[in-house]
């Protein structure tokens, strides 16, 4: 099946301070929901912030929707909604008044729908009163759902989500990960729908990760699709006893206590393995990102 | 449809397998269309790659075909590759059975009376 990219990127270039971002080539698959991983630090929030048209001054080219290179033709900034960690919202702001400026904002928000989002997300309880509670008296978590739902009102076909899950409670990402695969599910053949979004905690969105976009220090160290990843690496545990042996082997290595050792081993270099006593497994998505951030570890300051 | 989270069976393929049991045994009817990769992963509460790779390998296996801009629809099964499908199936239970077999000591003799006594306990129990 030909996967089309809903954004594109090249030779993408931001310093900050010490810091650079410089991503060579990024691709977004349309019609998926892409996780952005790295560390703190990594850049991701820059990254998402270019993409996403709020940070103009990187250098590099991006294409969006397979179709557009300027974030401010057309309607392109429409069919984008982006949520982050700074509250965009005025802390005086109540949802009352949140679902009459977005209506102002945006041709494509539906204040049914905003209401709906509010109501499934027990964020307003009140019935949108006139003097509802404002946003600065609401917890980071209601935040971030006041934000999801603002973009959810809206007719979009990609959502840019930094960090999405952090402020939020267990059952509360549970079900982001719900939202986020209703909101894949009701895109139209001629309008796919898409998500990125960036995570430090990958284990809370792996069950609706399709593509996994790794980043360390400003690069792109590795990325695929989930299922992919999954066969390119294996994890290994064995004894004590062939852990020298392993060790030049493995991709990544750790704990070499009485109790034996765990590694990421390359399925390529898997028969090298040979004859030492060790078990292979499937590693999760968490697993794989570890190894991968280890191994692209700070680089010496 | 039952998925294990932590089986050393990937997520994918018990899904292949789970909708290629409802195709050979009928209950997926010849030209019926699956629910779509995104409702099917909505449903299930699996990543829309998932589903994707399962249905993937059903058509690879020539159970589905992909149709752009359609999704994925049930072939016609014809009953030779059905049997050889089943047959398949009864020659790994038996290599199974061959290897425990073995491991028990058993002589063929002993082995193939098993199977012919089971056969008949089954034939009484119908």
């Amino acid at each position: 099946m030909e996967i089309k990219r809903v954004v594109e990127a090249h030779n993408l270039y931001k310093k900050l301070g010490r810091f650079e971002l410089n991503v060579g080539e990024l691709r977004i698959p349309q019609g998926f929901a892409t996780a952005l991983i790295g560390e703190n630090g990594a850049g991701k929030t820059t990254l998402l912030n270019i993409l996403a048209g709020i940070r103009l001054d990187a250098k590099g080219g991006i294409n969006w929707f397979c179709g557009t290179t300027d974030i401010d033709k057309g309607n392109t900034r429409e069919r984008i909604g982006y949520t982050g960690p700074g509250h965009y919202y005025l802390p005086g702001w109540n949802t009352r008044q949140i679902r009459k400026v977005s209506e102002l904002l945006f041709d494509n928000f539906h204040a049914d729908r905003f209401e709906d989002w509010c109501k499934r997300m027990s964020i307003d309880t009140d019935g949108f009163r006139k003097d509802g509670k404002p946003v600065s008296k609401l917890s980071d978590g209601n935040r971030m759902k006041l934000m999801l739902a603002g973009v959810l009102a809206r007719d979009t076909e990609l959502l840019i989500l930094d960090e999405p899950a952090s402020p939020l409670d267990p059952v509360m990402r549970d079900e982001l990960n719900n939202i986020l695969r209703e909101y894949l599910a009701g895109g139209e053949e001629s309008r796919p729908r898409s998500v990125f979004f960036s995570t430090h905690n990958i284990a809370d969105m792996e069950s609706v990760t399709d593509y996994a976009i790794i980043l360390a220090h400003g690069k792109i160290v590795e990325e695929g699709f989930v299922e992919d990843l999954k066969e390119k690496y294996v994890l290994v545990k064995g004894e004590p006893d062939s852990a020298e042996a392993a060790k030049g082997i493995l991709y990544s290595f750790s704990g070499t206590g009485s109790y034996g050792y765990e590694g990421m081993c390359l399925a390529a270099d898997v028969d090298r393995l040979a004859g030492m006593n060790v078990s292979l497994e499937t590693p999760t998505l968490t697993q794989i990102s570890v190894a991968v951030m280890k191994k692209h570890g700070r680089p010496a300051a | 449809m039952k998925l294990l989270q932590n089986s050393n069976t990937p997520i994918y393929r018990q899904i292949a397998e789970q909708l290629k049991e409802d195709i050979l045994a009928g209950r997926l009817k010849e030209g019926t269309y699956l629910p779509s990769i995104r409702e099917l992963a909505k449903d299930l509460r699996v990543s829309v790659i998932t589903t994707m790779k399962a249905y993937e390998e059903l058509a690879s296996e020539g159970l589905v075909t992909a149709v752009q801009g359609k999704g994925f629809f049930v072939n016609a099964q014809d009953t030779e590759m059905l049997k050889e499908q089943h047959l398949r199936k009864v020659e790994d239970a038996l290599t199974e059975a061959i290897r425990f077999s073995e491991a028990a000591g058993l002589t063929d003799k002993e082995l193939v009376s098993t199977l012919k006594t089971l056969q008949e306990l089954r034939m009484q129990g119908q």
